[in-house]
């Protein structure tokens, strides 16, 4: 047993709200710089749409993360045989305008104007050559289902549903949709790190966190073209690529990542948990039906005295493995598993994990009031508005089961609930729903509790960084004592 | 084994003679790669002067130089021989007749040539003059009228279908002609297609063939001389290419500029239809496509 610690996410999308205050949060402080303009780290999107890049989840066009053939697993875009012929250009790249030209608007038009017959307005202007453009789209173009003929209608999750479902979720007082905010995975099977020629990206060994070495990297884009999830970028004024860094320097010092710490909805959750390194590889070639059920195997019970063992032999500290123990994102996914990984089907094994949203409930009007409908408040999954087979391709690898599990665990919880505040449902009913469901009155309590009274520290179990010890891996500390003293520090250049 | 016991053998003499053996050696390979070896008098206006010039052969491109040293005296032949261009850009009334019967071709500054070397040539000519008939009296060339088999003979050689039987390039390599069809031949050297006309007679012209003098292809052919049956068959093509010549040589070389235009149309489409499922964009087509 190979134990390593990740620091592992859950985005609860039952609770999201789409404002995108963790998208602003993260432009604010990591790519507010000159050729980071497109870039969001964090984004939200509308589901069903295309998202950003547009149809990122069509790994027909894009060609991103791993494939399985026959036994063996190989990246889709550029793999060894494929990178030497197209070292010059990559086949599949997104263009900027599948990202969107980032702009800005003339406000001192709105001063300088000279004085005529019409108010002065502030024209976009592109923020890449200076010139005014006509916006054509945006990175959430999308955005509360806008422009769904085009956007909604082409969601690649879409994919097996029938005529009638597709039409249904756009029909009028049916219409329905949810937000699928999205970060880097920081994978266990990165196809981002596989792809590069240059060696730049590297997982962390003491957290897990996928990074791109400023220095190292030669603006191959292979990691933009082989990442499933598009989330490294190309910034073409410092000419390195660029992702998610988790705000690491934030969490060294105990900080939530901004995206985490400024979610108004609270819907995200981190915490440690420990896997096995051993059995990435074997995982990774699993058939799809089998991928959510082995992804969650790989995770390992922190409170299990061999687990612990292996661990601290492994070099993880105490620390670590008991802020693995208090870990949010372990209960949602191992304990509960009402947390399911983004298109595992790509193979690169992300650890960011997804509570899949609840359907919001469905209203009619009757002359002067609102009704809910028959089936009430909860209604039946099966039948649920958001169709399953949706779910299911975005969590499931288009299998069903795992995602109707924490559906009915969810709608059950809110079952028991109701019936111990309201009252108005039996809770003999309640109980037999939370059985069928696969779930105790006490996990019920825990995932309510976890779910809706969460505070900050529930949400954020971050271990104290071992930075002293984690570098120890990378190199001697005291490789420059006594040899070096005031320096300058340099940043990122283009070229060598 | 063999190897070794001779490198053992050179490192022994190198260790027993020392330095001095090294510089011995250094200067042999400089000698032994020097162009102004000695060589005789015979043999160096075999190589150099023989194909335009005969002594009592009669007129190649250059003068027959029987007697020359009658018509002129030395001093003006050697330095004419040294430099002719000079000779004639001096506006010398004898070299300007020379030039006008050589129809304009100036003779070459031979290449290693040198006052004494052109002196011991002046003096070689004047004891060949002296002698019935010269060893320089001429190609054997046949005068037999050239037959449809010639001519088809030397296409084949020029093509380097026929290879040379001593081992030279083929002349397409480097010229061509026209109506060879295809690419036609090499751009390196001249167009071959009117030098039956330029050199003027086919003994002028198997003279030329036998050692050809010029700094390129002196180099190229030294080892390598063609026989006598190959110089016929050439001689024969090129006297039936200069005969059948069209006076308009741009169009072969308009046909090559066009068949590169074509190929190149050619080559982009098939790529484009190789890679036709290339990734061009995906918002614009959704977007279009709507």
């Amino acid at each position: 047993m190979q134990v390593r610690s990740q620091i592992s996410m859950v985005f609860h999308l039952d609770k999201c709200i789409g404002c995108h205050t963790c998208s602003i949060a993260c432009k604010n402080i990591w790519t507010d710089r000159s050729g980071t303009e497109y870039m969001w780290w964090n984004n939200v999107e509308t589901k069903p749409g295309t998202g950003y890049p547009a149809q990122w989840e069509d790994q027909d066009k894009f060609a991103g993360g791993w494939e399985k053939k026959g036994d063996e697993i190989s990246l889709r875009s550029t793999d060894k045989k494929r990178i030497v012929p197209n070292i010059f250009h990559n086949p599949h790249m997104p263009s900027m305008d599948d990202y969107y030209e980032p702009w800005t608007y003339d406000y001192q038009n709105l001063f300088n104007a000279p004085e005529g017959p019409d108010q002065p307005t502030a024209r976009p202007i592109s923020r890449v050559t200076g010139e005014y453009i006509d916006i054509e789209s945006g990175p959430n173009w999308d955005d509360d289902l806008g422009g769904s003929k085009i956007y909604a209608a082409n969601d690649p999750n879409l994919k097996g549903l029938s005529p009638d479902q597709r039409q249904q979720l756009s029909a009028i007082e049916r219409l329905v949709f949810f937000y699928f905010p999205r970060i880097c995975n920081h994978c266990l099977n990165p196809a981002c790190v596989a792809s590069c020629p240059s060696g730049a990206l590297y997982k962390r060994g003491e957290d897990g966190i996928v990074l791109i070495d400023q220095k190292r990297c030669r603006a191959w884009r292979s990691c933009v073209a082989a990442c499933p999830y598009k989330k490294t970028y190309y910034n073409w004024h410092t000419g390195k690529s660029e992702k998610c860094i988790l705000c690491f320097p934030r969490l060294e010092t105990g900080q939530a990542p901004a995206c985490f710490h400024s979610c108004v909805g609270r819907i995200r959750y981190l915490g440690v948990l420990l896997y096995d390194a051993e059995k990435i590889e074997h995982i990774a070639k699993l058939p799809d039906s089998e991928l959510v059920e082995g992804h969650r195997s790989m995770i390992l019970d922190p409170n299990d005295p061999e687990v612990i063992e292996s661990a601290k032999k492994c070099g993880i500290h105490d620390a670590v493995i008991d802020s693995a123990q208090k870990s949010p994102v372990y209960k949602f996914v191992k304990e509960w598993k009402v947390a399911l990984p983004p298109h595992i089907e790509y193979r690169t094994l992300p650890m960011l994990f997804y509570v899949p949203p609840m359907s919001p409930v469905m209203s009619q009007q009757n002359g002067d009031t609102v009704d809910h409908l028959n089936n009430g408040f909860f209604h039946d999954i099966e039948s649920s508005r958001v169709p399953m087979k949706f779910l299911a391709n975005l969590f499931g690898a288009g299998h069903e089961s795992k995602v109707a599990y924490a559906l009915k665990k969810q709608k059950a919880v809110r079952w028991y609930r109701r019936a111990m505040t309201v009252g108005d449902i039996d809770m003999a009913t309640a109980h037999k729903m939370l059985q069928a469901a696969d779930c105790s009155v006490e996990e019920a309590e825990a995932l309510y509790r976890l779910t809706s009274l969460c505070t900050f520290d529930d949400r954020f179990v971050i271990p104290p960084a071992q930075r002293e010890e984690a570098i120890e891996m990378m190199k001697d500390p005291h490789e420059h004592r006594q040899s070096v003293g005031f320096g300058f520090s340099s940043g990122s250049r283009r070229g060598l | 084994m063999n190897d070794v016991t001779s490198l053992e053998r050179i490192q022994s003499w190198v260790e027993s003679e020392g330095w001095a053996a090294i510089l011995a050696a250094l200067l042999l390979v400089v000698v032994g790669v020097s162009p102004a070896r000695a060589e005789s008098p015979e043999d160096f206006f075999r190589q150099n002067c023989a194909s335009c010039h005969t002594i009592g052969g009669g007129r190649l491109v250059g003068p027959d130089l029987k007697n020359v040293g009658q018509r002129q005296e030395g001093e003006w032949l050697v330095g004419f021989i040294l430099n002719p261009q000079a000779r004639i850009n001096s506006g010398d009334p004898y070299a300007q007749q020379l030039l006008d019967e050589a129809r304009g071709v100036v003779m070459p500054t031979v290449p290693g040539i040198s006052r004494a070397r052109a002196e011991a040539l002046l003096t070689m000519i004047a004891e060949q003059s002296a002698m019935e008939r010269s060893e320089f009296a001429g190609s054997k060339i046949s005068d037999r009228p050239f037959t449809e088999d010639d001519v088809r003979m030397g296409r084949e050689i020029f093509i380097g279908r026929n290879r040379l039987a001593a081992g030279g390039p083929a002349c397409a390599s480097c010229h061509t002609v026209n109506g060879l069809g295809g690419l036609s031949g090499g751009r390196l050297g001249p167009d071959l297609t009117k030098v039956y006309e330029r050199i003027g007679s086919r003994p002028a012209l198997a003279a030329w063939l036998q050692g050809p003098a010029t700094t390129t292809m002196r180099p190229v052919f030294a080892g390598h001389p063609l026989s006598d049956d190959e110089i016929l068959s050439l001689v024969a093509f090129f006297e039936n290419a200069a005969r059948a010549a069209d006076d308009d040589s741009t169009v072969p070389l308009l046909n090559f500029f066009l068949m590169g235009l074509l190929g190149t149309a050619l080559a982009l489409a098939i790529l484009d239809g190789i890679w036709r499922r290339r990734f061009r964009a995906v918002r614009r087509p959704l977007v279009d496509a709507s």
